[in-house]
């Protein structure tokens, strides 16, 4: 009888009453927490307004003070201004404060196609990568879509026309391991036509044959395309 | 609780001793729990001292039920004095009243506090009834504590430029009554800079005031800047059969008749205006950078002259289905790329010419080119890959800043997210996010020899920064609220930056000091723009107008009155002979830069008082408005041959 009424009183006192009734309970417990520490007989003022404020410290953040600010201005505007150095090719920071370093490793290719068709797509790439460009078939970003639309166009292409291979550590294993001793999953294949229609979200320890018959037809697809690729 | 909370600061003689002593209370059993509760993330407890010491300013002043009767007694002497005197001693009105409300708030007399509010809120002038919303909902201490642009009120001295006869009818008046607590509350909170000469008009005050902070100190505005070009480097235009002949930059004319060339300097002396080639350290000019140089004197030589009688086309490019989604716009220099920065956290390129964008190959294609033919450069780009668009992902917030370098081959954005990206458009990848604002960034830009770029953001200050420093190299505090625009001067010498507390200030780049303040608008700035010949800046607010100053004397010469909404885009054309502007009405106006910028009475006795009597010629200067359909002008953009730009996003309603 009330209905989907975002306009409506009645839909703007509920939210009201489950926003408040949410935050007043954090805060009164954890004034009660407070003023059982402090030993006192019941909860008082005081209690509440240092629960309100641990909280407030804790969900928000305002921008420093004033003074601090012109303090660190004052440092900072103290020393002079770097010279710069002539013919020194793009002027970037040292590599580890850029976004430039590859996440993936070049793989050449080859035809090992039956060992392959046990193989499935991908999973995460290696934790701690920094992906931030379109070229990469990451998932669960965006650039998922791209992929898509790379698949309905009917031809496998990959993005720059490479097919890479990732490493792929085992969930439980450190990141850096570099030779995963896992028999699951190791190198696997990136083909953006088997990420497309599936929307892929498997981990990286999912081997799954029964999709080996299903992925047999895109699989031989991928195939001749390679031969494509190789006569390129 | 609030009856209780009023109750400990109700007594007037000790009333400040005891708040202060709740407050140490409260300060031990805060100390107290950190040790206690090693929390993760952990109670932030450092930043209470210092803002109870800010804050303690307030002490008790006289009786909180007196206030009243202080303010209106006040009130009533003013509105008594002679008219001469009555426009500028009214500037005391909104100071005065926001100090003692925030005095009542302090030590806790929140019915006074109320009933203050209430009887006075309705006399202050209309340009400050946003910040009056805001103060109304300020009604306990604890409030004040998170807002940062009020801590930054509350210690900053409102300045006030009052003239010495009314100064000294003010000082009589107060010092003989018994109200000595509005003289104390003046000497404390407010910074009164006498000059001598005549009192102020009405008039000439409200185009001066409007700032969180009053107006600026004459002081402020006195030190030198160096507001003039650097000098262009000399080098030979090449003659083209086809093109007719161009100058050569020493000034000697070929065969044919001398074009008047206003981009380079045909004299050998060093302007006096002029900063030192090598006041700041710039990058070198690259053989594609002299290569761009000769090629903007060709297309100079062949720019239309604009004037009242020649008015520029205007080309608008809408953004269809982006939804209000786009929130920020750039193009080159050479008008063949157009950036746009979305609320999605996308970043998308578009080439406006018919030449595709094109990335350069992946390492393994490139292994397998010939280096060593001619058109190697044409080799290492991707066909497969060309495209009209290019998207950019990496931002995980709205972008709203874009800023292309001069030499086109990177591209900068700033985002809600607190960083500001570097991306190469030769790979069309991020190169660098450069981390430092942990606030939303609202504006970023490229100097205009490269190698710099500025940004300015929600935490108040502006960042210089160089595409190969991790860390900013300058940073420009001084606002009392978010920075929302930077530019450079044509020079690279100098930064304006605009902000939420309405003023605009100039900042030195080599030692980070801050130059001009430029006080008047009535909203935070949202567009600024640097004539091309470095003396004057446009700058226009969320008021609806645009405001002209002169830079070398520090001075308001021009208000253009017109537009009805926020100005979001301004700019000069290429020689300077027009300015357009852009807002959200919907409409672009172009105005005579020419006429508004001469005859400027700049003797000595407006420069040392710092004000001016504004023309009411906004009707005169407007040479044309054009409407769009239903689209906010969010860019403007002159090619190099004076044809005007305009981007925005189409909007249904």
């Amino acid at each position: 009888c009330f209905g989907w009424d975002p306009e409506g009183e009645v839909f703007f006192l509920l939210i009201q009453v489950l926003f408040f009734k949410g935050y007043v309970t954090t805060i009164l417990e954890d004034a009660k927490i407070y003023s059982s520490h402090a030993k006192k007989s019941s909860v008082d003022a005081d209690d509440v307004r240092l629960a309100i404020q641990c909280r407030t410290d804790q969900s928000f953040t305002s921008p420093p003070p004033r003074d601090f600010l012109l303090d660190i201005a004052r440092q900072k505007n103290q020393t002079p201004l770097p010279l710069i150095k002539p013919y020194s090719g793009p002027r970037l920071p040292p590599d580890r404060y850029c976004l430039t370093a590859p996440n993936y490793r070049l793989k050449s290719l080859q035809k090992k196609v039956s060992s392959s068709a046990g193989r499935i797509t991908v999973p995460r790439l290696s934790v701690g990568a920094v992906s931030s460009r379109p070229s990469t078939p990451t998932l669960g970003t965006p650039s998922a879509q791209t992929v898509s639309v790379s698949t309905k166009v009917g031809t496998p292409v990959s993005l720059t026309g490479q097919r890479f291979t990732v490493q792929i550590p085992s969930s439980q294993a450190a990141v850096k391991s570099a030779t995963p001793t896992t028999p699951t999953v190791q190198n696997v294949l990136i083909n953006p036509s088997l990420i497309g229609p599936k929307n892929i979200l498997i981990t990286t320890n999912m081997v799954s044959s029964q999709n080996t018959s299903s992925e047999a037809n895109p699989l031989k697809r991928k195939h001749e395309d390679d031969d494509d690729y190789d006569n390129l | 609780m609030a009856e209780g909370a009023g109750r400990i600061g109700r007594w007037t003689g000790w009333g400040g001793c005891a708040t202060l002593l709740s407050l140490a209370v409260l300060q031990a059993l805060l100390l107290l729990f950190a040790n206690v509760f090693a929390v993760g993330g952990g109670v932030v407890v450092e930043d209470q001292p210092d803002v109870s010491a800010v804050l303690s300013a307030y002490n008790q002043q006289g009786d909180p039920t007196l206030y009243e009767e202080y303010y209106s007694g006040l009130k009533h002497f003013i509105e008594c004095s002679l008219d001469c005197h009555r426009a500028e001693l009214s500037q005391l009105f909104y100071p005065l009243f926001v100090h003692m409300y925030l005095e009542l708030v302090y030590n806790q007399h929140e019915s006074e506090a109320k009933s203050f509010f209430e009887r006075f809120h309705g006399d202050q002038e209309c340009y400050y009834q946003d910040d009056l919303r805001v103060l109304s909902s300020l009604t306990k201490k604890e409030h004040m504590k998170g807002n940062e642009t009020m801590l930054d009120f509350r210690t900053s001295k409102f300045v006030l430029r009052i003239s010495r006869d009314s100064y000294q009818l003010l000082k009589r008046h107060l010092q003989e009554k018994q109200n000595n607590q509005i003289w104390n509350i003046v000497q404390e909170h407010l910074y009164i800079d006498i000059f001598d000469g005549m009192p102020r008009s009405k008039q000439q005050i409200d185009a001066m005031v409007g700032s969180l902070a009053g107006e600026a100190k004459r002081e402020a505005n006195k030190a030198k800047v160096f507001f003039g070009l650097l000098k262009e480097p000399e080098f030979d235009v090449p003659l083209d059969d086809e093109d007719e002949e161009g100058e050569n930059e020493e000034g000697k004319p070929k065969k044919k008749k001398p074009k008047k060339d206003s981009v380079g300097s045909k004299s050998k002396k060093q302007d006096p205006n002029a900063p030192p080639q090598n006041r700041i350290p710039l990058p070198e000019l690259k053989d594609s950078d002299k290569l761009d140089k000769v090629m903007n004197m060709k297309e100079a030589a062949r720019r239309v002259r604009l004037g009242p009688e020649c008015l520029p086309s205007i080309c608008f490019y809408t953004f269809l289905n982006a939804y209000q989604g786009l929130t920020a716009v750039d193009i080159t220099d050479d008008s063949s790329m157009i950036v746009g920065g979305f609320a999605d956290s996308t970043v998308r390129v578009w080439s406006v010419t018919p030449k595709k964008l094109r990335s350069v190959k992946t390492a393994a294609d490139l292994s397998l080119i010939d280096k060593e033919s001619d058109d190697v450069l044409e080799r290492i780009m991707d066909e497969k890959t060309a495209s009209e668009l290019k998207i950019l992902y990496g931002h995980s917030g709205p972008v709203y800043g874009t800023s292309f370098s001069p030499d086109r081959n990177y591209l900068l954005s700033c985002s809600e997210d607190g960083t500001v990206r570097l991306w190469s458009l030769q790979t069309f990848t991020c190169l660098v996010g450069y981390k430092g604002h942990n606030y939303p960034v609202w504006d970023t830009q490229f100097s205009p020899y490269g190698y710099y770029f500025v940004s300015g953001g929600h935490d108040r200050v502006a960042r210089l920064w160089a595409t190969d420093h991790y860390q900013p190299l300058r940073i420009f505090a001084g606002h009392l609220a978010d920075v929302t625009c930077t530019r450079f001067h044509p020079n690279s010498n100098y930064i304006a930056t605009g902000s939420a507390d309405r003023t605009i200030r100039l900042w030195d780049v080599l030692n980070g000091n801050c130059v001009r303040i430029f006080t008047g608008h009535k909203g935070p700035i949202h567009s600024l723009a640097f004539s091309p010949n470095g003396r004057f800046l446009a700058t226009g607010a969320t008021d609806g107008r645009v405001l002209l100053w002169d830079i070398g004397h520090g001075l308001m010469v021009g208000e253009l009155k017109g537009h009805t909404d926020t100005i979001y885009a301004l700019r000069f054309s290429r020689d300077g002979e027009i300015l357009a502007s852009g807002s959200m009405d919907n409409t672009v106006r172009l105005w005579d830069a020419v006429k508004a910028f001469e005859d400027l009475e700049t003797d000595d006795f407006t420069t040392a008082t710092g004000h001016i009597n504004l023309p009411e010629n906004s009707q005169d200067l407007l040479l044309g408005t054009y409407m769009t359909k239903s689209t906010p002008v969010v860019h403007l953009h002159f090619t190099r041959r004076n044809l005007l730009l305009a981007a925005g996003a189409y909007s249904s309603q």
